[in-house]
């Protein structure tokens, strides 16, 4: 079990897996929201409307994957520190983003192939769904940037390397 | 200002990896859309549809470059990240023109039925471009530190390590005046190195402080640390040190800071390095 956890959290690649992977997500179903307001505005025709059905159905697949690295993260962060309530807001705000997105593209199936124009109740779901992922987003990034979650993590014998040569006291290996 | 604006000072959050998202998802998509054309010959729109993922993927490009300026132009000259950072950046542009490029080729051209060949090929050139740069981005947080914890601070960083040599190497107590501690403002900071020491300076309550750059943590840098107090705060995961003796105030860190001595001579403010500091 160990070499999936590994694989999970990016080791083989010297960067953690999940802020890569959630790019797809975080672009294709704010993106879905903006091609279903062009669709809405009669710009794109029917192009639109399927446009925006492979981009929430692309996020779909890739959150297949974001969600176990996220998870594998986040069960690295010990639980009395702040960033472990953060993360636990930011995996069940993204649990909600994903089944409003699966709910929405369920609505598409039927008429994506020749409407020219989005209907109301998906729509609505892009709006609702975008804004939470926002939300959440926000709060991913608050872990990073905030908090320093996986910053120096696989650095930081690099960093020991340099700190040592500058004649830093340094902490046990 | 500008600056603390394209930073994400105001949001907590830096902008530059907030907006990537956009650009890397919509190029992914389009190409995506691309070899789903070759799959699917008789599927309709598809190719109308790479088309607008492309142009929305080059307009959030743009956006994102902005800040992404702002980022680059605060590492330090000789930050170990300094030359990712170019590279990421040009790649980057790059990308720009050769989506440009491919944008204006399918404008002009019949896009209604399937993706020409030359195209398609400045989509996969585009595409590994992105992941190249995309990935030496994350290298930039997620290894170097790169804005991580910079919202926490309001004065900018020092922009260059000042490397000095003291005056009789190997006396018993050397006194190396640093010039540019004279103009320090309240909670500004200078890196500085003398003798293979690098250590941070900062004035705080109008003293002038001295200790290692380094986080006994995971060596964060001291000299881009939030002050409050007499305390320095690392940047990237907020351990604490009191700056007068270098101890924890708060963890994750557990070992004390090195703090180096600063005495004001002939009204020069510089550093007294003694044997034992330079032999500890």
């Amino acid at each position: 079990m160990k070499w999936l956890l590994d694989i999970l959290k990016g080791k083989w690649l010297g960067h953690p897996l999940h802020p890569i992977i959630v790019h797809l997500p975080m672009a294709m179903w704010p993106g879905a929201l903006i091609f279903d307001l062009l669709s809405k505005w009669q710009i794109g025709g029917n192009a639109m409307v399927r446009l925006s059905f492979y981009a929430i159905s692309f996020g779909l697949a890739a959150s297949l994957l974001a969600v176990p690295t996220g998870v594998v993260d986040w069960t690295g962060i010990k639980k009395e520190k702040p960033a472990w309530k953060i993360g636990l807001y930011h995996l069940s705000l993204n649990v909600v983003v994903t089944a409003l997105f699966a709910i929405n593209l369920g609505l598409r199936l039927q008429d994506f192939r020749d409407a020219s124009i989005v209907a109301t109740a998906p729509l609505t779901l892009s709006i609702v769904g975008t804004a939470i992922l926002i939300v959440s987003a926000y709060l991913g990034g608050r872990m990073t940037y905030h908090y320093g979650i996986s910053v120096a993590r696989m650095s930081k014998d690099e960093w020991r390397e340099i700190a040592e040569a500058c004649g830093a006291n340094l902490p046990p290996e | 200002m500008l600056k603390d604006f394209l930073e994400g000072k105001p949001l907590g959050h830096p902008i530059h990896p907030m907006l990537v998202h956009f650009p890397i998802g919509f190029f992914v998509l389009s190409f995506l859309l691309d070899i789903t054309t070759f799959v699917f010959p008789k599927a309709s729109n598809l190719v109308l549809a790479s088309f607008w993922a492309m142009l929305l993927g080059l307009v959030t490009a743009m956006l994102a470059a902005l800040p992404g300026f702002a980022d680059y132009s605060d590492i330090r000259r000789d930050h170990p990240g300094k030359r990712t950072a170019t590279t990421h950046m040009t790649l980057n542009l790059m990308a720009v023109v050769v989506y440009a490029i491919n944008l204006a080729l399918r404008f002009s051209a019949d896009v209604s039925l399937r993706v020409h060949f030359f195209p398609f090929l400045l989509s996969l050139a585009g595409v590994t471009l992105l992941f190249i740069s995309g990935y030496l981005g994350g290298r930039l947080v997620y290894d170097d530190g790169i804005g991580v914890g910079r919202h926490k601070r309001h004065l900018p960083p020092p922009r260059d390590t000042i490397y000095l040599v003291p005056p009789i190497p190997g006396a018993d107590a050397v006194f190396v005046p640093v010039m540019a501690a004279q103009q320090l403002r309240e909670r500004e900071t200078l890196r500085v190195g003398i003798d293979g020491q690098v250590m941070t300076m900062a004035k705080v309550d109008n003293q002038i402080f001295a200790f290692q750059e380094f986080c006994t943590h995971r060596f964060g840098p001291l000299s881009e640390g939030k002050f409050e107090g007499f305390n320095v705060q690392c940047p990237w995961h907020n351990s604490c040190f009191d700056v007068r003796t270098g101890e924890v105030t708060n963890g994750p860190a557990k070992i004390n800071l090195k703090t180096f001595k600063v005495e004001v001579r002939e009204s020069k403010v510089g550093i007294l390095l003694s044997r034992e500091t330079k032999s500890l």
